[in-house]
């Protein structure tokens, strides 16, 4: 393939999920000075791998390969141990505990309303804390809006794992939002 | 359904896939059936939907930086770089801004075409949504909403109470189904509208409740009893609507 035939592709498959792209960025490395680098990086990645894009979902190509980097990157640029630390699997087994959360008869609690009324800063924050494996699963879900299936193909994880990660990952979040009042 | 007591618990986690709308109609059903009769799985889901809501109203994608699309189109000698800018961040905003004003977008283009009537029910549940009040007659009270629509259209549709399976009546309006005048009764789950038009049902047939695929995010079900055809349409999740629907026929 020609410079202008990679350069064309490019242009197709890659220039319109450069928000999303960024987005994912921003949430796995926790701010926007790194997703900046680890965007530029992605982007050269795909440019060099755009003959190997085989079709399929564009976007979800674009996230596979921006998650990847910023993997790499993170490695490299923060403590391994970190890295990998948060991604231990005996986080990802444990039971998930249900409370009531003083529901009535209606199904609304004071813990949904309480979460309902939770703003930007509160959220974004309690974004940042959720572990690693679970962070991004939520943020390609909650934010970006990407299906189960998506996601698991772009995480490399069986749909069921998805599944409950999101479910980690929200849990964390009523914890720290939800939790608040008392 | 007897032997509800005897089955294990449910896993919490097939609460989270009911609410993002992933599991199939009949699991969906069966979810919503435990759900139902859990009230820790009820809190589950309420909160839930309170957090995707929250994200969904305050945790937008990020705004790409105009700096970094610039370095990118230079880094790679992108053609078309230097000779549409405008355009080019144009184009991104329009569809930051669609991103971020309607979290049905991400629906859009994952629909299968739908039959006219379907649409038309969907549009007016929606406009329904962005008036000040989603009905005309404001009552929880079926023998108030009923002679509501004696006095304005000739047919008057089936009111049931579904108050104690936690499906308020809200109150009644009429909407212009192609150019029909049609009776419309609204019920509330929680936080979420649901619209129920009454439609004549020409062919006479009967059966099931059906869910219709998904329109812009909303879920729709119909069924049929005697000449006329009802038809759901709401923002929760179709196995919550089917459960609706389900509780509606058996009551009327």
């Amino acid at each position: 393939m020609s410079r202008e035939e990679d350069k064309a592709r490019f242009e197709d498959v890659v220039m319109p999920h450069l928000t999303d792209a960024f987005t994912l960025a921003r949430w796995i490395s926790g701010n926007r000075t790194d997703a900046e680098d680890i965007l530029q990086e992605a982007c050269l990645r795909a440019y060099r791998g755009i003959s190997g894009f085989a079709g399929g979902s564009p976007r979800a190509w674009v996230l596979t390969v921006v998650r990847n980097t910023a993997y790499t990157w993170l490695m490299k640029h923060r403590s391994p141990m970190l890295v990998s630390i948060e991604d231990l699997s005996a986080t990802e087994s444990a039971e998930i505990e249900l409370t009531d959360g003083g529901a009535d008869a209606t199904g609304l609690t004071p813990e949904a309303e309480l979460i309902a009324k939770a703003d930007a800063e509160q959220l974004k924050c309690a974004i940042a804390a959720v572990p690693l494996a679970f962070r991004e699963t939520l943020v390609l879900r909650d934010v970006q809006g990407l299906n189960y299936r998506e996601i698991a193909d772009i995480t490399g994880v069986p749909i069921g794992t998805v599944m409950s990660r999101l479910a980690r990952a929200r849990r964390h979040l009523f914890m720290a939002i939800g939790a608040k009042q008392q | 359904m007897t032997t509800m007591s005897n089955t294990p618990p449910m896993d919490p986690v097939l609460v989270h896939a009911y609410a993002d709308n992933e599991l199939d109609t009949t699991s969906a059903l069966g979810v919503a059936r435990e759900i139902e009769a859990s009230p820790a799985l009820r809190a589950e889901l309420a909160r839930t939907e309170a957090l995707r809501a929250a994200l969904r109203e305050h945790v937008a994608p990020e705004e790409l930086p105009v700096h970094l699309r610039a370095k990118i189109d230079s880094t790679l000698g992108l053609t078309k770089a230097g000779s549409h800018p405008t355009w080019r961040a144009l184009a991104a905003s329009v569809v930051l801004a669609l991103a971020i004003g309607s979290a049905s977008t991400w629906f859009v283009t994952q629909q299968p075409p739908d039959d006219r009537t379907t649409t038309a029910l969907v549009d007016s549940h929606v406009r329904a949504l962005m008036a000040a009040q989603p009905a005309d007659v404001m009552s929880s009270e079926r023998h108030t909403v009923k002679p509501w629509f004696a006095g304005r259209i000739p047919v008057s549709p089936v009111v049931v109470d579904l108050t104690s399976d936690g499906f308020p009546l809200i109150g009644g309006r009429v909407d212009v189904i192609a150019t029909a005048p049609t009776p419309t009764l609204v019920y509330g789950r929680r936080k979420h509208v649901i619209s129920v038009f009454a439609t004549p049902n020409a062919d006479g047939t009967e059966g099931g409740v059906r869910t219709l695929p998904q329109i812009n995010g909303y879920s729709v079900v119909t069924w049929h009893r005697g000449d006329t055809s009802y038809w759901a349409v709401s923002d929760l999740n179709a196995g919550e609507l089917q459960l609706f629907a389900q509780k509606f026929k058996a009551a009327s």
